[in-house]
């Protein structure tokens, strides 16, 4: 089994590297500071975090997400044709976004994400994959005022989201990873969201990967082990209904096993997470295995984030599955 | 009839962020936090009585987030380090670490002091028990549902304790109400448990709603009085509300909070003439859709001016 994170990290860490991002982005805010300043900043702080994972032990990093207010905005950022709007709930939290508003045709401007990998790439030896908002996700968290179609939307979205994919696989992503949270709502459109993601990932030279977490995937796994990527996320936390589809589904893709609470300060036991591989180990060979948290790390307090992601690494260690 | 209020929190003036942070860190003491507090009360009461607002509010100077001020007064808490909500904002999500219990009444010193300012009603503002409990990590109670149920305990101690002192009005807001549809009738059951058999006018505040989910459940909630966010959605939320008769009275949020933009009085004005066709008079109270408090306290100032001026041309308007 390998471990890894969702993708996103505390931006500040008050035992740790500090809350120096909070005052550099008031001052960029303010324009006292320039995008240049703001980003050595950034860096930094995604150094730091790239070194707690590595110390941490974890084999697959992720840039922690420094960057990003959320999973849509730098992209929609990116791209010409979105304004961002006002704030909306994100999905089940106490945490908000700002709405991108589609007024016309999208249309990427050129690399959005590739600069930062690089960078993150510089700070480690160990792999760091990429990760983007799926193209369903991205379309259910934005309004679209120029399409009025979802498909049209969707699809349109999953183009420009593989030319993204695609560089990053340049850059030498070993994986890319679409976050597809919205799959996990009652009234998601699956097979929509199942081809939007066949064209995200259509020619990305490098392992894909589907994360879906929050929600509930009772009913949606099995369509997702028909799906185009190599590896499946499944938060097996957020909803018990999910774990009872796992143990039904007969899983044909390598299993991402999002199962520590990256919602809730309180530290799951080593036993707990065994018995948990124990379970699992009958529906897939651990080398098919990818242990995380069920979600990006960032909604917990700093020192709970590294106190799951020695946990994780612990479980993973000491696991001796009985024979 | 349209009688005028303000959701809860207002702006705290810079000198009373300077003091707050200044106390954080151990520079000022809490008596002189404390004056500073009293003095932005008694400003804003001062404020809201000039401008002809119906019910008060005391502007929550001494409270920081609505969870977590809570939080930092009940026995079983314990602060975390901060998280991020949004943007660039962070703050301390209170963790639930033991029994939850109410040491002493939390807010009904300041609730007294602020009446004793004014001959107008004042509202006492609470936070539900299951915002509290959806707003908090926990690690003690084995469920969400029996956190939820044990703060509603605690609130309704408070709430009760509010009545006696002579409170009218009393507000629970629940702005995470909406947040899980499978939730919301363990959101409901706990307010009930706060409200059950109290006298004043009880009012819930709900936001960010998913109005799909939470709208048919709206009768449901055991309250008087519902207050909603009417102006970041243009209005379209009377949609919902028309043709069916609509028991409770309505808080109309009219004027954006999250813009810096001052709504002119006449485009107030023609949204509530709007909403009259859907509510009847009495049952309206207007406000602006949320606590003021991200605004600056010039820009609340105008917007809570803009509330009631609106108010009274309609009013007005419907006796002439």
């Amino acid at each position: 089994m390998i471990t890894t994170v969702v993708g996103s990290y505390p931006k500040v860490a008050e035992q740790g590297y500090g809350t120096g991002l909070i005052g550099a982005r008031n001052k960029w805010q303010r324009k006292e500071w320039t995008d240049a300043q703001l980003e050595r900043t950034c860096q930094e702080i995604t150094r730091s975090v790239i070194q707690e994972e590595e110390t941490a032990g974890l084999d697959l990093l992720t840039d922690g997400q420094i960057r990003w207010e959320d999973l849509v905005t730098p992209i929609a950022r990116g791209l010409d044709g979105f304004e961002i709007n006002g704030l909306t709930r994100w999905f089940d939290n106490n945490v908000y976004y700002r709405r991108p508003i589609l007024h016309k045709a999208p249309r990427r401007r050129g690399p959005i994400l590739v600069d930062d990998y690089r960078f993150a790439t510089r700070c480690t030896r160990r792999p760091v994959k990429a990760v983007l908002p799926g193209p369903y996700t991205f379309a259910r968290v934005s309004e679209d005022r120029h399409y009025r179609s979802e498909r049209k939307f969707v699809l349109k979205l999953a183009e420009l989201l593989n030319d993204e994919a695609r560089a990053l696989a340049q850059a030498g992503a070993p994986v890319v990873q679409f976050d597809e949270p919205a799959l996990g709502l009652a009234d998601a459109n699956v097979r929509l969201a199942l081809e939007a993601l066949r064209e995200a990932t259509k020619g990305v030279k490098a392992k894909t990967a589907v994360y879906v977490y929050f929600g509930s995937l009772d009913g949606t796994l099995s369509a997702l082990m028909r799906s185009s990527v190599d590896l499946v996320g499944v938060d097996v936390v957020s909803d018990p209904r999910t774990l009872s589809a796992l143990k039904k589904t007969k899983i044909t893709k390598e299993l991402g096993l999002a199962c520590l609470d990256a919602r809730n300060t309180k530290l799951e036991s080593v036993t707990e997470l065994h018995a948990l591989f124990d379970l699992i180990k009958k529906r897939v060979p651990l080398d098919r295995v990818t242990v995380s948290p069920n979600c990006g790390l960032e909604f917990l307090p700093h020192t709970q984030a590294l106190a799951k992601l020695r946990q994780l690494v612990k479980a993973v260690r000491s696991y001796r599955p009985a024979t | 009839m349209l009688l005028t209020t303000s959701v809860g929190s207002l702006p705290k003036p810079d000198y009373l962020m300077k003091a707050r942070s200044q106390a954080r860190k151990g520079e000022t003491s809490a008596s002189a936090l404390r004056e500073l507090e009293e003095r932005a009360t008694r400003d804003w009461i001062r404020f809201q009585e000039e401008v002809g607002m119906d019910i008060i509010v005391d502007g929550e100077q001494y409270r920081g987030d609505m969870v977590a001020y809570f939080a930092e007064q009940l026995g079983g808490f314990r602060q975390s380090e901060l998280v991020r909500s949004y943007g660039n904002r962070y703050y301390r999500k209170p963790i639930i670490a033991g029994p939850v219990k109410r040491l002493r009444p939390i807010t009904v010193e300041w609730w007294r002091f602020a009446q004793g300012l004014t001959s107008r009603p004042v509202k006492g503002m609470l936070t539900g028990p299951y915002t509290i409990m959806d707003w908090s990590f926990n690690e003690h109670y084995p469920s969400r549902r029996a956190a939820t149920l044990a703060i509603a305990q605690v609130v309704r101690e408070e709430a009760r304790d509010l009545e006696r002192a002579g409170a009218q009005y009393i507000q629970v807001d629940e702005p995470a109400i909406s947040t899980r549809p499978e939730e919301m009738d363990l959101a409901i059951e706990a307010l009930g448990v706060v409200t059950k058999g109290l006298r004043a006018q009880t009012i819930t505040h709900i936001c960010y709603g998913d109005f799909k989910t939470i709208g048919p459940k709206l009768h449901r909630l055991p309250v008087d009085q519902i207050d909603l966010e009417f102006a970041n959605r243009n209005f379209e939320l009377l949609r919902f509300f028309k043709g069916r008769r609509f028991a409770k009275a309505v808080g109309l949020g009219v004027v954006d909070v999250h813009s810096h933009r001052i709504e002119p009085v006449d485009e107030v004005i023609a949204n509530l003439k709007k909403a009259l066709k859907v509510f009847k008079p009495e049952q309206i109270y207007v406000d602006p859709d949320c606590g003021l408090k991200t605004r600056t306290p010039e820009e609340a100032q105008e917007k809570l001016r803009v509330v009631v001026q609106a108010a009274r041309a309609v009013r007005e308007s419907l006796v002439n």
